[in-house]
């Protein structure tokens, strides 16, 4: 479930390097203004399409409380106390501090927030967005005492100022600029998802610095365990083929049927804040999403959710029986075990698509088998809607062995037949995700920094020097 | 040689009861140790294990069988391990495996109806129960919210707080015979522990119909889901653990259990305290095994009354062919019940008994008749679909009273181990008998109003078995008559204590285990009183939509 803020702190590692001066943020005072009724309401809204809640209320904790602890390789990172205590919240904050935090990624005490906050992408809200949250969180959130354990990771990831450098680099300050050429819907949508819905800090692959490829927007990029997908109009790599209304209806219940259904980390963006969204606003993200440039995986030959058929070979395994190892079942018995109940004796699904087929599903049709490696592992839950478990997990029942044979027998039969799952991958994936030498390499990284820093300085000293050389006869 | 092992409790038997007690005492903080005769078994094993069976109305045939931990099966043919010695044939059926019997049942969890605990006084049969309903009713909904219960408010049991989650929707058969049954009989939702929605972790029902023999899909509680989540609150099981001996100290504690592995090797189990919930056959028969000099009848036995009073529910039915096509096996085998008999000034002349519809997929019954009956081809095809849409089944659930010559003993013969067999002692008397001459005529009524051909009665005198095991280690204030007292205590050992079925002293009406539930928690609680503050409340379930 942490795999989008994950992802923040690879960044965070490779930025650190480049350490560099601390700008002091300078922020001006402005007494908090009355807020209507409406514009509290707004504000709510808007924190739905914005998923704050997710980071910062714990499971079971006080809403907008902060402290859930992201589990990462260097320590865990805990989302602060938003409500409006002016002890251990964000009470005590001036709208422009508020708006420095959220844009900018600057606390009032003038220091840099991690990246966990996506503040890059909200940097796109305009002014009065930003005034309705603001209003939301003073007056529409109940203040909570309590101040959330510190962050505290080791050097020299304790360094927040080297977040400036990074920011001078990779973070636009403009906020959305309405193109006059564009439909408002088209506009509405593009707002809502380059900066609230935040889709790229999943779904756009990162350069070295780890700072979103503007050249691949939305193109698809991995989060460690989950593969957050291409969604860009490609008809066979991105979601080109899918119609408006499947985008919504996707987004609205995390499902479109015959397409594919949403898990893990998309499955909690919709449950938290994707399904809150008014039917417009869906609409017009996926009026956006069908505009933006295209990307195409270069062995594409097909839709991913268009492979497959309902298969069913389950008479071969009848009357022999098990193997008492049970890393020898094969791939029917594997299935005819696990997933023939739901998923019916040719992987059909259920005749209204409550439980969905197997073929014409992109968990089974994509190249990367990374998500159906995670879904079969971690299962599909969501929390606040109400449908909880949608599909069991079992990660405790099958061994890497097990998931591999199976997996590779979905997408044989089921998906694309090129797409496999080996046995070193599901070891790797449920334990988290590539191991990560973060720490070492981040310490590493500043040492060549430094050395490069000097030699730069070096560099530009001597061209001084040759400047004022080639100068100076001619005075 | 003899190895040892030791913890605050040691639990013998894994089922819902025990797992269930000794999750109570691992979240005190107290070592537990869960001893189980039989091995650890994989749901998705049971489940192709099932697909693959070509006996598939044979609850048994998915359960591996084990020589060391034998269990009774009848299908094909009787394995001869639990013995009859009649006058009437008691075929129990339980499974010995980490989780117990509880992985086949069909998760009817009722309560009782208050007058159950008082039919000594209201109608001069069986024994009243040394407590009142009332005092059970916190202990009921600790287990309904453990294991998510739902059901009808009206089922003739009181309770103080709601179910904690909506019954499984109606099938469309169940709707049928409560809509056309009305107002004559109420036919309402079963009290059931099975997910209407996804709860405590566990997805909702998703209809498989295959409740008995295994839910596929962890939707309906089964004894498993108490052994993880004792393990999660620090108990340890050893499974392939056959506790064959009781070991007493000269005062009369209990210090130890004695268990076999398969191979026959001997080990030894010391503890504080101890829990026996091993079901209503195998526990009376290790206490009686555990005879010596000090204890001649046995272990808690001073009242000879150890495995007396055996009871369960047997079962008469009528099969017949309904007027327009309901199709059963759509949603939960066990949906709906009518409930209107389960007490009544009758209890003096008759047993109480509830009518219970099943929703079993017929195509597998019908099959096997047409095919008995030489229909092949096209009016095979037919007279399948004809039938398999209108033939449905309704059956009594009739009340057992409990008589100490209805009973568990030794047998001679002697399983893999060299340990004696249980021996069962059974009749079904002629109070039970009238409550069937009775229900009987509610099933004509019922098959007339649904507009009945074909009817099927069950032979006259013959019933089927419920697989109830009740009694054996009767609660009770009088030592000269009880095993147990009111917790569950042994009567003649401070530290040795009953869970199970077991020790309920009437059968009444209902399915046993959300009273056997309910039982041993209160047994936990009685043994070590969960702590002020501390939350002693059910599994955390998950919000409400």
């Amino acid at each position: 479930m942490n795999a989008r803020i994950r992802k923040s702190t690879l960044l965070l590692a490779m930025l650190l390097p480049l350490a560099a001066m601390h700008a002091m943020a300078t922020t001006a005072t402005h007494p908090a203004s009355a807020a209507s009724a409406a514009e509290v309401q707004r504000g709510h809204y808007l924190t739905l399409a914005g998923d704050c809640e997710a980071c910062h209320t714990a499971p079971g904790g006080k809403a907008y409380g902060g402290g859930l602890p992201v589990a990462t390789p260097i320590g865990s990172i805990f989302s602060t106390n938003i409500t409006p205590s002016r002890i251990d919240g964000i009470g005590a904050y001036t709208l422009q501090q508020f708006s420095n935090a959220l844009r900018r990624g600057v606390r009032q005490d003038g220091k840099h927030l991690y990246p966990a906050m996506p503040y890059t992408a909200y940097a796109q809200l305009n002014d009065a967005d930003v005034r309705a949250l603001y209003a939301y969180f003073m007056h529409g959130v109940q203040p909570v005492d309590t101040r959330p354990s510190r962050t505290q990771l080791p050097f020299p990831f304790n360094i927040r100022a080297s977040m400036a450098f990074w920011n001078v680099m990779f973070l636009d300050k403009r906020p959305f600029m309405p193109d006059p050429a564009k439909s408002a819907q088209w506009n509405r949508g593009a707002y809502l998802a380059r900066g609230l819905t935040h889709c790229s800090t999943c779904h756009t692959p990162r350069n070295f610095l780890m700072a979103e490829k503007p050249s691949h927007a939305l193109a698809g990029a991995s989060l460690g365990t989950w593969f957050a997908p291409n969604i860009t109009p490609d008809a066979d790599s991105g979601i080109g083929n899918w119609s408006d209304q499947e985008i919504i209806d996707y987004l609205q219940r995390g499902s479109a049927p015959g397409k594919g259904q949403a898990a893990g980390p998309m499955a909690e963006a919709i449950d938290h804040s994707l399904r809150h969204l008014t039917e417009a606003d869906l609409a017009a993200i996926a009026v956006y999403l069908g505009s933006i440039p295209s990307r195409r995986e270069p062995k594409a030959t097909r839709a991913v959710d268009t492979w497959g058929r309902p298969y069913a070979d389950l008479a071969s395994i009848r009357g022999k029986p098990l193997p008492k190892n049970p890393d020898q079942m094969t791939g029917p018995q594997l299935y005819d075990a696990y997933c023939a109940t739901c998923h019916q004796d040719r992987g059909q699904g259920s005749f209204d698509g409550g439980l969905p087929p197997l073929s014409h599903n992109t968990a089974t049709g994509r190249r990367n088998t990374d998500n159906l490696v995670m879904v079969i592992l971690d299962g599909i839950a969501w929390r606040t809607d109400g449908s909880g478990v949608r599909m069991p997990g079992f990660a405790p029942e099958l061994s890497d062995r097990q998931v591999a044979t199976l997996g590779t027998y979905l997408t044989q039969h089921f998906g694309d037949p090129a797409a496999t799952v080996t046995v070193g991958q599901v070891r790797m994936l449920r334990a988290g995700g590539p191991s990560s030498n973060l720490v070492l390499l981040a310490r590493i990284g500043l040492a060549i920094a430094i050395v490069i820093l000097i030699a730069i300085l070096v560099a530009i000293v001597r061209a001084w020097m040759r400047r004022r050389h080639r100068v100076l006869p001619s005075d | 040689m003899t190895t040892s092992t030791s913890a605050d409790i040691v639990v013998v038997g894994s089922g819902i009861c025990g797992a269930l007690a000794a999750y109570r005492l691992a979240q005190q903080g107290l070592s537990v140790l869960i001893l189980e005769a039989g091995p650890r078994i994989d749901r998705a094993r049971v489940v192709a294990a099932f697909r693959n069976s070509p006996r598939k109305s044979d609850w048994m045939s998915p359960y591996p069988f084990s020589p060391w931990a034998p269990q009774p099966d009848y299908s094909p043919k009787d394995n001869g391990y639990l013995i009859q010695a009649g006058p009437y044939r008691y075929p129990a059926e339980y499974i010995r495996v980490v989780g117990g019997t509880t992985w086949h049942w069909a998760a009817q969890a009722w309560r009782l109806v208050p007058s159950d605990v008082r039919i000594k006084t209201l109608y001069d049969v069986g024994v009243d129960w040394p407590m009142a309903y009332d005092e059970l009713d916190a202990w009921y909904q600790q287990a309904e919210e453990i294991l998510g219960v739902a059901g009808a408010d009206n089922t003739g049991s009181p309770r103080k707080h709601p179910f904690p989650m909506q019954p499984v929707a109606e099938p469309w058969s169940m709707r049928r015979f409560r809509e056309r049954l009305a107002p004559a009989y109420p036919v309402v939702a079963n009290t059931v522990a099975r997910n209407s929605r996804s709860y405590d972790g566990r997805p909702a029902c998703v209809g498989n119909n295959s409740c008995q023999p295994i839910c596929p899909v962890n939707a309906q509680y089964l004894g498993i889901n108490a052994v993880e989540s004792a393990e999660a609150a620090g108990a340890r099981v050893v499974p392939n653990a056959v506790v064959y001996r009781i070991e007493p100290d000269a005062k009369g504690r209990i210090v130890a259990v004695h268990y076999y592995d398969p191979n026959k090797k001997s080990y030894r189990a010391a503890g504080k305290e101890f829990i026996l919930a091993a079901n209503g056959i195998e526990s009376p028969k290790l206490l009686l095994l555990s005879a010596s000099d000090r204890f001649p009848n046995g272990i808690a036995n001073s009242s000879g009354m150890v495995g007396r009073n055996l009871m369960d529910h047997p079962s008469s039915s009528l099969t017949f062919y309904a007027d327009e096509e309901v199709w059963l096996g759509r949603g939960p085998q066990s949906p709906s019940s009518i409930n209107t008999m389960r007490d009544g000034a009758f209890r003096s002349r008759h047993a109480a008994y509830r009518l219970d519809f099943t929703n079993i997929s017929q195509v597998l019954s019908v099959t096997e008749a047409l095919i008995a009956e030489g229909v092949y081809g096209a009016e095979f095809e037919k007279q399948l679909r004809w039938r398999a849409a209108r033939q449905v089944n309704v059956k009594n659930v009739l009340e057992v009273l409990p008589h100490p010559e209805n009973r568990i003993t030794l047998a001679s013969e002697k399983d893999a181990l060299g340990i004696p067999k249980p021996e069962a002692h059974y009749s079904i008397d002629d109070y039970t008998r009238r409550g069937a001459d009775v229900s009987k005529k509610d099933f004509a009524r019922i098959a007339q109003m649904m507009g009945g051909t074909g009817l099927r009665y069950s032979p006259d005198g013959q019933f089927a078995n419920n697989q109830h095991i009740t009694g054996t280690l009767g609660m009770g204030d009088d030592p000269a008559k009880f095993v147990t007292d009111r917790f569950g205590r042994t009567h003649d050992h401070e530290n040795l204590f009953c869970c199970g079925t077991g020790v309920m002293p009437t059968a009444a009406t209902m399915n046993s285990t959300l009273t056997a539930v309910a039982l041993a928690l209160r047994t936990a609680d009685h043994m070590h009183p969960p702590s002020r503050g501390k939350s002693s409340s059910a599994a955390g379930a998950e919000p409400s939509p």
